[in-house]
Order: structure tokens, then C-alpha cells, then sequence
């Protein structure tokens, strides 16, 4: 039993140092030697989402099948817990991060980031039946916040100094309005107008004062030549009518950013 | 409320369906972990159980490792661990390789739990069976095999079954390295996912399955503990 315990131990050392190779010059490199990119996501309707076949689809999906196809390698898309984004980038356990990514300074200096791509806005959400009292920043003073930990909302939130209890998701924060735990809360425009209002589950809920204008890119490990590749391709799917076409089946192309 | 429960009625197979799938994954998690952590327990136990000084401390200083911090952090470090320091993410990518970090982490985990009740089933047999039986001239692990072993089985299925409803629930803590396990289906209804968003009732409901599949549970576990009556 001592010699199987011993030898278990040095199975083990040895395992940890052959799987220690060395870093890869180029990540893109990397993505095709490895024939796959894998792209992190979250289930966020119309950037990513599932069809009836349980295909992810959606205007970042679509996109990102088309680079992949342009690196020459297939594409594999990963759900991922948001807070934990630049871990699995880091930890290679995705190549990119590609869902709607508000580029914030904090994303901008922990990833490689593409040039944007699409605008949105942080949004106010409140009861529908007070929005008439909530239509300026100034209005907003001395009400209680919900807002995602660690998202663009948040920020934005703070930065106007108003009390904000931060919530795990940006459908806890929308929960927090709808039961009356928190005055309102700030989301993204694109979740607000897919999310609130006549038809869905939060029939009741209204939005508001927009905080911002912000724009969405693509995440890519830090020093990765990726980035620069997926700039090259926007330029020319927008050059050739791919990309409006994409937004165009996705009804967002009013938020797409002009490539040049 | 009428219009409430209609509209529940309209999102049940949707939600079932993938609810279904989810603990699906929990059970296969479930199952990995208790045929992985059962025999290393018993292997860890010898461990800690050992003559040999240096090994009976670095295995208790590892199980102390392991009982002392939170499972969650130990899914954390050993799903992203080596991709980050290492630099090469040994798990490979998608829902696979998260399931073998996961599997990896509660199977350590789950094993330094069963080591120390085995230790304890084994300590707790009387020294007079040992030395009864090494006077008739048997070896240690005859002893260990043909007297110990049964009579620790029946002492440690209290606190083992124990051990197991807890890692039933426990497996939720899975979606902390984003497995898609039941809970992780269900909240997702809460952020928006196949067409239904912000609904609460899908998450909820979860712990419908997790009831139910502890109630089997418990029932087996209570047949075993019959069953292993006629040891005294």
C-alpha cells in the first residue's frame, strides 16, 4: 500500500510537469493549431441564444461562426458564468469573450479588446406606474439601486454617488424592482427593451433615463494578435454588406458601429 | 393568479425539458463522485492510518487542507488552476471538461470526508480481534479483509449516508466553474433563455428533483442499515 501511495505521488509530480509547456508566441497561432475557437457566452438574447434545436444563434454567434470561418477553424461556443470572464480566458479554458461586452476600463485593461462593434446604453428600470417621476438623472437622488456586481450599471450608478446594492445578475436586479426590494435598478438597454414591458414577464416595469452611451467589443486574451484580426474582418464584412446583413436578422442594426 | 398559472402551464415544457437535462448532469456528477471517493476514501484512511510517520502526516495535513476550505474554491482552483499558472488548460474546452474538473474536485473532496469515517468505523473495532486474529497466524490484511472490513461497513452507513444526501445538494456548487447542472438550468430562466425570461417559479422547482431523489435515497440507505442488522 506504501509503494502504491509512493508511486501514485511521482505519477502525479510527473503528470504536472509534462502538461507545464511553454507559452505559445502567437495566439492565433494557437486558435488554429488547435482547429477550434471557443467562445465564451452567456445566454443573452439576441447576442446569444439557443434555437428551437438547441443551436446557439444570435447576432454575436452568427459573427463569431463567420470569423471562425475565415481563420479556417470550427467554432464552439461556451456557457460561462459572467463573473468569471477573465478567468476562463486566462485559464485558456475560452479563446475570446464575445457576448455583448460592454468595454469598460476594467475589461480594456485585463483583455485584448476589438474595436467596437455595436452601442448601448445603462438604463434606469422602475415601476411603470411612477415613471413620469423619473425622468431626469436629478429625479433619481435618495432612491435605492439594484444593479449587477461588477457590470457597466453599477458604475454608472456609483459614480452619480446614489445608494446601489449590487445583485448577482441583471435579471436579480429586475427581480429586486418587481418585488419591491429596490427602488429601480440600471441595465443594459438592449436586456431592458427585450426584457420589460407589455408582453413579458415584467409587464409593470418601465425604463427610463438612459446614465451613458457605451459600446460592446470582443475580448480576447491579453498581447493576442486575434484582436487585430477580428478588426480586419469587421472592416470587411461591413465592406461587403455581411455584417448590416447579420444585424439585420437580428433587428439591431440601428445599434451597429460603422467600420472603417 | 389565473393568468399567472396559464402562463406557467405554457412554460412547463420548456422548462421541464431542460430542467430534466440539468439533472441529468447532476446525477451523472452525483454517481462519478461516489464511485471515484468511496474506494480513495478507503485508500486515504490507510493514509492517515499509516506507520509510516512522514506519510500518516502529509496524508492528514492534505485531508486537513481539503476539510478546511470551502469546495467552492476547490472547484475554482482546479478548473482554472493549471490554465492559468501552467499555462495550458489540461481539462480541454466545453461542457466535457468541465465536467472532469468538477468530478476531479468533489471526488477529493468527498474522500477526505469518507477517509476520516472509515478511520473511525476501523479505529472504533475492538484491538482484541486484531490480536486474535495475528495469534491464529493471519496476515494483516486477512485480518483487515475477512474480520475488519464487514463489521466497519455496518458501523460507518449511518454517517456515510449522511455524507451522501449532502452531496446530492451539494453538486449545485458545480455551477460555480459553470456546469450546467439543474440549478443552473433553472436560473437561467431568470435571466432570459429559450423565449421565457425572468421567471422565478423554473428555479424554485429544482428543489422538487433534489426532494424527490434524496426521499430513493434515504429509503435504499435505510434498507442497507436492515440489512446489515445481523452484525452486532
Amino acid at each position: 500500500m506504501k509503494k502504491l501511495l509512493v508511486v501514485l505521488m511521482a505519477l502525479m509530480m510527473a503528470f504536472t510537469m509534462v502538461t507545464a509547456v511553454a507559452e505559445e508566441a502567437s495566439d492565433k497561432q494557437y486558435v488554429i493549431d488547435k482547429g477550434v475557437l471557443v467562445v465564451g457566452i452567456t445566454d443573452f438574447a439576441p447576442m446569444d441564444y439557443k434555437d428551437e434545436n438547441g443551436e446557439w444563434i444570435g447576432f454575436d454567434a452568427d459573427l463569431a461562426r463567420a470569423f471562425a470561418a475565415k481563420l479556417g477553424v470550427n467554432v464552439e461556443f461556451v456557457e460561462i458564468d459572467w463573473d468569471n470572464k477573465i478567468l476562463e480566458l486566462d485559464g485558456k479554458a475560452v479563446d475570446c469573450i464575445w457576448n455583448g461586452m460592454t468595454l469598460t476600463d476594467a475589461v480594456m485593461t485585463a483583455m485584448e479588446c476589438s474595436n467596437p462593434y455595436m452601442n448601448n446604453a445603462q438604463v434606469v428600470v422602475v415601476p411603470a406606474a411612477k415613471a413620469d417621476q423619473y425622468q431626469t438623472v436629478e429625479s433619481l437622488a435618495g432612491l435605492a439601486f439594484a444593479a449587477e456586481a461588477g457590470s457597466a450599471g453599477e458604475a454608472e450608478v456609483t459614480a452619480l454617488g446614489l445608494n446601489c446594492t449590487p445583485v448577482a445578475t441583471q435579471a436579480d436586479a429586475l427581480m429586486e424592482v418587481a418585488s419591491g426590494t429596490s427602488d429601480a435598478a440600471v441595465i443594459d438597454a438592449l436586456m431592458a427593451a427585450a426584457m420589460i414591458g407589455e408582453g413579458t414577464n415584467y409587464a409593470d416595469l418601465t425604463y427610463t433615463v438612459s446614465l451613458n452611451s457605451e459600446e460592446y467589443g470582443v475580448g480576447f486574451r491579453k498581447g493576442s494578435d486575434l484582436a487585430a484580426e477580428l478588426n480586419a474582418f469587421l472592416v470587411e464584412a461591413a465592406a461587403d454588406g455581411s455584417l448590416q446583413a447579420i444585424a439585420e436578422a437580428y433587428l439591431v442594426q440601428a445599434a451597429l458601429i460603422n467600420q472603417q | 393568479m389565473q393568468q399567472l398559472f396559464e402562463q406557467i402551464t405554457q412554460q412547463m415544457p420548456i422548462v421541464f425539458r431542460s430542467l430534466n437535462q440539468g439533472f441529468l448532469q447532476t446525477l451523472r456528477l452525483f454517481f462519478v463522485t461516489l464511485l471515484g471517493a468511496l474506494p480513495l476514501g478507503l485508500v486515504i484512511s490507510f493514509g492517515s492510518m499509516s506507520r509510516f510517520k512522514p506519510l500518516k502526516w502529509l496524508t492528514r495535513i492534505f485531508v486537513g487542507i481539503i476539510r478546511g476550505t470551502p469546495l467552492m474554491i476547490q472547484l475554482l482552483i482546479f478548473f482554472y488552476f493549471p490554465g492559468l499558472v501552467l499555462k495550458n488548460n489540461i481539462w480541454g474546452s466545453g461542457e466535457a471538461g468541465r465536467f472532469t474538473a468538477a468530478s476531479i474536485a468533489f471526488i477529493i473532496n468527498y474522500a477526505c470526508y469518507f477517509s476520516e469515517i472509515y478511520r473511525g468505523g476501523i479505529q472504533g473495532i475492538p484491538v482484541g480481534q486484531e490480536e486474535a486474529g495475528l495469534v491464529l497466524g493471519m496476515k494483516p490484511a486477512q485480518i483487515f479483509f475477512k474480520v475488519k472490513l464487514l463489521q466497519m461497513i455496518k458501523r460507518i452507513v449511518p454517517p456515510i449516508s449522511n455524507e451522501i444526501i449532502t452531496l446530492v445538494k451539494d453538486t449545485s456548487l458545480a455551477r460555480i466553474i459553470a456546469l450546467q447542472e439543474i440549478i443552473w438550468a433553472g436560473q437561467a430562466f431568470m435571466k432570459g433563455s429559450q423565449g421565457i425570461s425572468g421567471a422565478i417559479w423554473p428555479l424554485f422547482f429544482t428543489g422538487v428533483y433534489y426532494l424527490v431523489w434524496n426521499g430513493v435515497l434515504s429509503w435504499l440507505l435505510g434498507k442497507l442499515e436492515k440489512k446489515m442488522d445481523y452484525f452486532r
